[in-house]
């Protein structure tokens, strides 16, 4: 404000090439203001991301039990590292882990995807299924974890119920056998997490542009064609990233095994983060727990980074 | 009769009537703008003729077949639209030869047609880029590949131009027309820009809300439109209406009108004569006046009041008024002539036209 | 979060009619003092909000209760009880956190009251306290640092202590011929015969995890077994712990369906619901089997002392409150914590719904509630030592023990691999921790 009335006001407009000083200033400033724009942002991370890492890992140094000051706590170097290492039920968990995500990613992607292209339209009631579908999003994950361990419960549940009154089957024990309590975790995952894939692959659907379908039908694509040629090929960078999404979550998925299954029976439904949760909490083992957290970081960064390098989303940006 | 042809075609959504019925029948290799204001049903017109929207009632026909119910891809037609409409994730080459890859076409000959196709639009070089990598003009030559390769039967153009510069525009109209030349295919081509259709038609189609206000070649649209709406459309800068009333009878027949009394033109007296309401709208080109009177035509003398004259080189343009109603003139004075101010000018009374100040018509 | 300070008003205008003129009163001392009580929010606490006013009312000393969720609890109270000068003046614990509590100092020994003649009610009768509830809850520093013994010391009076009883359903066995199991055999061949014939015999914990583990160790004690003999080695693969092991694979293939995803409440559940014909666990299934919201089975309950295998051992477990060492009301609050427990405090408790701790209670008692003759029975043979209570007791418990028992309860492989395996991992977890040290030494 000051500047402007300080330049309306002289008399003599400085020339383009004039005083290299004022006129280098601006600029200057210019440079600096996206840093200062982002620097909130960059500090939040810093503050809510970096630092519980960096924490983690400090932590992941020491034998700390729980409700012991950390000041008694030993050093221990990179004991918590070896025993990790050579610890069957890490591996196992991640094992468990990787099933899991393979076993929801998949069928996630696949039934999204599928909706997402059967509601596309607006046909008649889209908008109600659409609606419908969308529901178990909203509902908060202890909440999913407790109806569907009523749903599965093998004494009053109505999964078990209706499988005898419509197919005569006998009742299953569904979150006390091993094989059946991961079929259970991940029919759970995918009733509720199928809908995030429908909300992103629609709303990307809708924002494509209707000239390049009306393109391809001139063209001659049939339904199929237009489908796997064109539509999911536009997409492809909200569907990595959808992707991604999704699998950060199954390396962060807790409240719904937790309160389903707790891990069990056995190790079968306890996914890494469970796992390290069991760990710290139960076992009340916090220094190991901590260094298992690394590892699921590492990997959850290292599955990223491939996931972008191979598909990256901002690849494709253009304005056409 | 081969070529195009729209049979008392109908396009309503729900109760909204957009084209309440229209019939045209476009010649076999013939260059046909459709040119209107926005809105009046352009675009929905030419996406009916592609079948990318289903029509209300009436009948289309391309080349002799009933085509009305038929899938756009079994019309053989290419089409090109506004925005381009390129696939974002295949290169250029993949672009144009997506068609003939769905339908099967033998690799060589898709690759010669693609070739034939770069080479005349100069997109040679270019051919494994991706579309965001590309400028709007090679996109729009992208757009227009895709259909060439194609070799329809009919080429449909939605406003291809519209989304590039002055220059290039007109470069591409050029070329356009020369396409047209070589390809010697059915073309009907929309646009709002009536510059685009008097240069490039063989027969323009002035729309307006739907219906057909005139067709006829560039030189009858512009020299004997059919009505008042016409009048004003084609033409830059368009058309000065001016309220009147007819005054006398015979050769002696005058428009008055507030500031100007002039001598109705002989090629207008029979008709203007004969028509029974008096009150007329008078139609004057601006590029129809002039600083000094006409050797040899007929031209009356006008009191203008000139508020702004504008420097245009050979010619100036005015903005002025006359007897207190705004109308502007482009003056052939010469590009060293100082600004032209008010005064007395001169309009050739030979090009004016008439119009019944109430339905429009032209007299 | 749930924290809400409940305050007794009124109290001092009742106490003055309570107060009789001639004798000196032990309590007028105190009169308007107000102690802080920490404890969990659980039903038998908020009943013994009636307690507290009649306390208040007698006294004149006031009680603010803080009730906090049960996880809280502990750190809660051990942030009080680092400060120089605490808040609380009363603290519950669980019997798992009281070692912790004595070796850091935070709590004041009781016997620094119950010396003074002006503060101990001579009609207290602390021996009429179930020894195992006393020893459990309240003794610190004896054999193995949590059981009873010479090196022991009292540092709480038990409130809120439960112990293990066997429910069974009075009709099912009726209907088919089975007497009351007595032993431990009898029990297995009552199960097989239900099994047989298609009733869910007994329900029982089975989760993964501790839930699994304090399934299998109600059967460990009773059949002779332990987690660690005297020198910390693992001694739960013995004949003993294969055993009570045995048993829990038998309970999940007759049991009702869904054991091993069973936690406390589930398996409570199936009983109530009709879907087991036996139950064995903790004595709260009797005011569950009367509440008519949770229980559809009433008055078809009937109870009897946890089976015997070669020696008789139910569990103990619950809370024992004491009085920090930072408290500014050390003397009050033992009047208050002697008030609780006493005969006429641990009466009222039973009028109010909650459990009492002394054997006369029960007795009094006796013709009301079905199951009080069993625990009058079963509290003198409970065992205090049914799990060690030591740090690693997490890990053991969750991560070896919870592990090696779900493989026993959802498979068929052998037994005794199985613990053995699970031996070998806690005798590592114990070489770790340094619990060998010694045997170089001696
Ligand atoms: N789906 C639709 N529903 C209702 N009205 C529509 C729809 N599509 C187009 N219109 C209307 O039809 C009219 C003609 O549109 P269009 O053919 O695109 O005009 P233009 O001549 O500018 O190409 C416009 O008034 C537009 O609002
Ligand atoms: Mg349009």
């Amino acid at each position: 404000m000051a500047n402007a009335a300080i330049s309306a006001n002289s008399s003599e407009p400085s020339a383009p090439d004039g005083d290299r000083s004022v006129a280098k200033a601006p600029r200057d400033y210019r440079n600096i203001a996206p840093y200062f724009f982002i620097a909130p942002a960059v500090f939040v991370m810093l503050v809510g991301l970096v630092y519980p890492v960096f924490d983690s890992l400090y932590l992941s140094f020491f034998d700390w039990k729980i409700g012991e000051p950390f000041s008694k706590a030993d050093n221990v170097g990179f004991t918590n590292y070896l025993r990790m290492f050579s610890d069957p039920d890490v591996w196992e968990s991640i094992w468990v882990t990787f099933r899991f995500g393979f076993w929801t990613i998949t069928l996630e992607m696949f039934l999204g995807v599928t909706l997402a292209l059967m509601l596309e339209k607006p046909i008649r009631g889209a908008s109600i299924f659409r609606t419908i579908f969308i529901l178990p999003l909203m509902v908060s994950p202890v909440v999913v974890g407790l109806i569907w361990r009523y749903l599965f419960d093998a004494r009053v549940g109505w999964i078990n119920y209706y499988l005898g009154i419509w197919f005569g089957i006998e009742p299953q024990v569904w979150l006390g056998d091993a094989e059946l309590a991961f079929f259970a975790i991940v029919f759970t995952d995918i009733w509720q997490w199928t809908p995030f894939i429908f909300i992103i692959v629609i709303a990307g659907l809708q924002a494509l542009p209707s000239e390049v379908l009306e393109a391809s039908r001139i063209d001659g694509a049939n339904w199929w064609q237009q489908i796997f040629l064109v539509k999911l090929p536009m997409i492809s960078s909200i569907l990595v990233i959808a992707l991604l999404m999704r699998l950060i979550d199954v390396f962060r998925a807790l409240e719904v095994m937790y309160i389903m299954t707790g891990g069990g029976p056995g190790r079968a439904t306890e996914l890494l983060s469970l796992h390290i949760y069991n760990r710290a909490f139960d076992a009340q083992l916090l220094g190991y727990a901590s260094a298992i957290a690394v590892l699921l970081i590492v990997i959850v960064t290292v599955l990223s980074a491939g996931i972008l390098i191979i598909g990256n989303p901002m690849k494709d940006k253009s304005d056409v | 009769m081969p070529g195009v042809g729209l049979n008392n075609v109908v396009k309503a959504y729900g109760s909204t009537v957009i084209i309440p019925d229209l019939s045209l029948d476009i010649r076999e290799s013939e260059f046909v703008v459709i040119v209107g204001p926005s809105g009046c049903g352009k675009s929905t017109t030419l996406r009916m003729v592609a079948g990318l929207e289903s029509v209300s009632a009436g009948t289309i026909h391309i080349r002799d077949r009933d085509v009305t119910y038929a899938a756009p891809k079994a019309r053989d037609i290419a089409m090109v639209f506004q925005s381009y409409a390129l696939y974002p994730h295949m290169d250029v080459a993949g672009n144009m030869s997506f068609a003939l890859r769905l339908a099967g076409t033998p690799r060589a000959e898709i690759d010669q047609r693609v070739k034939r196709a770069a080479e005349m639009l100069e997109l040679t070089d270019y051919l494994d880029r991706k579309p965001k990598d590309l400028s709007g003009g090679q996109r729009q030559r992208v757009a227009m590949g895709r259909s060439i390769v194609r070799d329809a039967y009919v080429f449909l153009f939605d406003e291809p131009l519209s989304n590039l510069d002055a220059k290039l525009r007109s470069t591409m109209r050029t070329e356009l027309a020369i396409l047209h030349k070589k390809l010697d295919r059915t073309m009907i081509y929309v646009t709002h820009d009536q510059i685009e259709a008097m240069t490039m038609a063989d027969r323009i189609v002035i729309m307006d809300q739907g219906i057909i206000q005139q067709v006829g070649s560039p030189r009858d649209v512009y020299t004997a439109p059919k009505n008042r709406f016409v009048a004003g459309f084609i033409g830059s800068p368009s058309m000065n209406f001016l309220d009147g009333e007819l005054h006398g009878s015979g050769s002696k027949l005058e428009v008055h009108g507030q500031g100007f009394k002039i001598p109705v033109s002989k090629r207008m007296q029979i008709t203007a004569n004969a028509a029974k309401d008096r009150r007329v709208t008078l139609g004057m080109r601006p590029e129809h006046f002039a600083a000094t009177a006409n050797k040899d035509g007929k031209y009356a003398a006008l009191n203008l009041d000139v508020d702004v004259a504008e420097y245009i080189g050979s010619s100036q343009f005015l903005a002025a008024s006359l007897g207190g109603q705004p109308i502007t003139a482009t003056v052939d004075v010469g590009p060293d002539a100082e600004p032209m101010g008010s005064g007395q000018y001169f309009f050739d009374t030979n090009r004016m036209y008439l119009f019944d100040r109430a339905s429009g018509e032209a007299l | 979060m749930k924290r809400w300070i409940a305050k007794s008003i009124g109290g001092l205008a009742v106490a003055a009619f309570a107060v009789t003129a001639s004798f000196a009163n032990p309590y007028e001392k105190y009169k308007g003092t107000t102690i802080v009580v920490s404890w969990p929010a659980l039903s038998h606490y908020g009943k013994a909000q009636g307690l507290i006013d009649q306390f208040t009312a007698e006294t004149g000393i006031n009680v603010e209760v803080d009730a906090l969720q049960y996880l809280k609890l502990r750190d809660r109270q051990i942030l009080e009880m680092s400060k120089p000068e605490g808040e609380y003046d009363v603290v519950t614990w669980v019997v798992m956190w009281k070692g912790e509590y004595v070796s850091k100092g935070l709590l004041t020994p009781l016997s620094q009251f119950f010396t003074s003649g002006a503060l101990v009610d001579p009609k207290f009768d602390i021996d009429d306290i179930a020894d195992a509830y006393l020893q459990n809850g309240g003794v610190v520093g004896g054999k193995k640092g949590y059981m009873p013994g010479k090196s022991g010391a009292l540092y709480g009076l038990p409130f809120g202590a439960e112990t293990s009883i066997m429910a069974y359903r009075k009709d099912i066995l009726e209907a088919q011929g089975i007497a009351v199991p007595k032993t431990y055999d009898e029990l297995r061949a009552a199960m097989k015969k239900l099994g047989e014939a298609g009733i869910p015999a007994m329900t029982s914990r089975g989760k993964t995890g501790h839930q699994v583990t304090a399934g299998w160790l109600l059967h460990l004690a009773p059949l002779g077994g332990k987690i660690f003999d005297d020198e910390w080695n693992p001694v739960f693969n013995n004949a003993a712990g294969v055993e009570a092991a045995q048993v829990m694979r038998e309970i999940a293939q007759t049991g009702p369906k869904g054991i091993p995803a069973f936690g406390f409440g589930d398996a409570a559940a199936a009983f109530l619901g009709g879907d087991a014909a036996f139950y064995i666990d903790t004595l709260k299934i009797a005011a569950m089997a009367r509440d008519p919201k949770l229980s559809k089975i009433a008055d078809k309950v009937g109870y009897a002392l946890h089976p015997v295998g070669s020696r008789c051992g139910s569990e103990t477990g619950g809370f024992a409150a004491g009085i920090p060492a930072n408290s500014q009301n050390k003397e009050a609050a033992f009047l208050f914590l002697q008030y609780i427990t006493s005969k006429k405090g641990d009466q009222k408790m039973v009028e109010l719904g909650g459990d009492p701790v002394r054997m006369s209670t029960y007795k009094a008692n006796a013709d009301k509630f079905a199951e009080y003759p069993v625990i009058l029975e079963q509290l003198p043979c409970a065992d205090a030592d049914w799990r060690p209570l030591i740090p690693e007791w997490n890990e053991l418990n969750i991560d070896v023990l919870g592990q090696a028992l779900t493989e026993v309860i959802t498979t068929d492989k052998p037994i005794q691999p199985i613990m053995d395996a699970a031996a070998e991992k806690a005798r590592a977890i114990m070489e770790r921790e340094g619990y060998y040290a010694w045997k170089d030494v001696n």
